[in-house]
């Protein structure tokens, strides 16, 4: 069964009403399994203590994090990421950062003490987060925290990132790290932000093949995500054969996405994440962290994350959404709703170059293959 | 960029009677390719692990012994730059030499080496990725202000410029590539687009002509 990690005061991360880090994302799911009768009493995560960020960064970071988020004027914050027009500082952010890096850690917790086997974090997902600067929407980093704490543990771990963006945060914290395996499946550096996760980045020392990337083509459409997805995925876990599985479920792959080029419906999704369970049950003893992550379309967002609910807790998937939430929704946004959960079929106009796509991501997850494969005996 | 910040300064030399057996294990300890050769402090010749392998192979109609002195193998007079030249005119001279490398010479004495490996590191130097970023292309009109006004608009939206890079094309236009820290790459590249720029990358993007 599955565990679901919540607390109202996850919204303090809030980075204000023009910024597309919204929190109302996560209240926009929370209500539509609501009104679904779907949504079960999560467990509240406490807040970490900034003595326990220490950990996986720079206590020097956290300390001026902490001190401007206090009110204090530091010079040149811009060193550390923050004051910038992605991080803003904005009072709060660190509570809100440190209640859901709590949550994440639970989930850790949860896992390690075999309490459950799957967790499903409606929060987190900071992957932009380095050890001593902020970035990409992130400050603290949720994902690492509870990775280092498995670990500590004595535990293996992969990582799966598929957010549109390369997971660079937590990738450099753990480059040269044994125990972790990353793998982060995006839409290329040389296009989209952060600009890294190129597939020649594969750790260092002993965690040397351990990191992996894989940068997709601008416009790659479903079918040609889930066959490079499969082919590196499958491999990857079966070599490894982690503890656990801890996935930044970031939906900002969707083609609606305003910040990025990839094209995934909510039907790729729903693929993908059944995909991901399948795995973890057959190699990773069926143990999975999920967590929230980017997402930035208020009318997919929501559908895509209930999605991963509904699969997660064997609920029936409904055809349309219910017209309570849709009219509360509207109201509230002043913009049109979908009326049904799964995206029209076909969702958009064709991509023009689509098979020279498919066959760069081939190539692509092929050289990958051949560059680990001496390592991974 | 200067040839003294790509350069490898002390660079490893041998002298002209230095046998060609000593010289390849040289090259083989400490992993290098080209050795350049001094007599009474002076660059004389230099020798490439090409020259060393070509004559001594066995395919050579006459192989030389590896106990003969390098400066009967090694190439002269040398050709050097100064680690005050700009690294475009060292990429430049090695390209029309279909050379490797390049001593680096101050008042006649040997202070570095510039090899294409370095060149390379250049690229990647000037190219490459070293924060955080997204990716804004813009065709550009090559006429005075217009970097300016790009820039100011970039200013105003708070956004700080990692890098930039251009190059010219055809038509009197210029491609400049800029490495903006952000995310939000599309939303700045509406404003870019609504005053009169051409955004290449990203595509589609809706704005106000």
């Amino acid at each position: 069964m599955c565990q679901i990690i919540y607390h109202p005061s996850y919204s303090k991360y809030n980075l204000g009403e023009s910024h597309p880090f919204n929190p109302i994302r996560i209240e926009m799911v929370v209500d539509l399994l609501t009104e679904l009768n779907y949504w079960k009493e999560p467990i509240n995560p406490q807040i970490v203590v900034p003595e326990e960020l220490y950990s996986i960064h720079d206590k020097k970071y956290v300390d001026e994090v902490e001190a401007v988020n206090n009110g204090k004027f530091i010079e040149d914050i811009e060193q550390i990421g923050l004051g910038t027009v992605d991080d803003p500082v904005v009072p709060g952010m660190a509570e809100g950062a440190r209640i859901q890096s709590g949550g994440t850690l639970l989930g850790a917790e949860l896992l390690i003490q075999n309490k459950a086997k799957k967790v499903l974090q409606f929060g987190g997902g900071f992957h932009h987060a380095h050890k001593n600067f902020a970035s990409g929407f992130c400050i603290y980093n949720d994902l690492a925290l509870a990775i280092k704490k498995m670990i500590d543990a004595g535990l293996y771990v992969l990582y799966l990132d598929i957010d549109v963006h390369h997971g660079d945060g937590v990738q450099e914290i753990f480059y040269s790290n044994e125990n972790v395996m990353t793998l982060s499946i995006h839409e290329s550096g040389e296009y989209l932000f952060p600009g890294t996760g190129w597939i020649h980045e594969l750790g260092k020392g002993m965690g040397r093949s351990l990191k992996l990337n894989l940068p997709l083509e601008p416009f790659t459409e479903g079918e040609s995500y889930l066959e490079v997805f499969e082919a590196i995925l499958e491999p990857a876990m079966k070599w490894f054969r982690p503890y656990a599985l801890v996935v930044q479920s970031g939906s900002d792959a969707h083609f609606s996405d305003p910040l990025a080029d990839l094209m995934l419906t909510t039907q790729d999704y729903q693929k993908i994440f059944k995909k991901i369970i399948e795995f973890s049950n057959l190699y990773s003893n069926g143990r999975v962290i999920f967590t929230f992550g980017g997402g930035y379309t208020l009318t997919a967002a929501p559908r895509i994350w209930s999605i991963l609910y509904m699969l997660l807790f064997n609920f029936e998937l409904p055809d349309e959404l219910p017209p309570g939430w849709i009219s509360k929704w509207e109201k509230k946004l002043n913009k049109k709703m979908p009326v049904k959960l799964h995206d029209p079929n076909p969702a958009y106009d064709p991509i023009p170059r689509k098979e020279e796509i498919t066959k760069r991501n081939r190539e692509l997850v092929r050289r990958l293959l051949d560059s680990v494969s001496a390592d991974w005996l | 960029m200067l040839i003294k910040e790509v350069m490898h300064p002390d660079p490893v030399a041998i002298p002209a009677d230095t046998k060609l057996s000593e010289a390849y294990k040289i090259m083989q300890d400490k992993g290098i390719r080209h050795l350049p050769v001094i007599e009474n402090f002076k660059i004389v010749g230099i020798v490439t692990d090409r020259d060393l392998r070509l004559a001594t192979s066995k395919l050579a109609e006459h192989p030389f012994d590896p106990q003969t002195s390098v400066n009967n193998i090694m190439s002269r007079p040398v050709k050097t730059t100064s680690p005050e030249d700009p690294i475009e005119s060292a990429a430049q001279l090695m390209r029309e030499l279909k050379i490797g490398c390049l001593p680096v010479v101050e008042e006649n004495s040997l202070v570095g080496i510039i090899t294409n490996s370095d060149l390379l590191d250049a690229l990647i130097l000037l190219t490459g990725v070293h924060q955080p970023s997204g990716r804004l292309d813009i065709r550009l009109l090559d006429k005075t202000g217009e970097l300016a006004r790009l820039t100011k608009l970039l200013a105003e939206k708070k956004v700080n410029i990692h890098s930039i890079l251009t190059y010219p094309e055809k038509d009197r236009s210029i491609r400049l590539v800029l490495r903006l820290a952000t995310m939000e790459i599309k939303i700045i590249a509406q404003t870019i687009c609504n005053a009169g720029f051409e955004v290449i990358w990203p595509p589609n993007i809706a704005c106000v002509k």
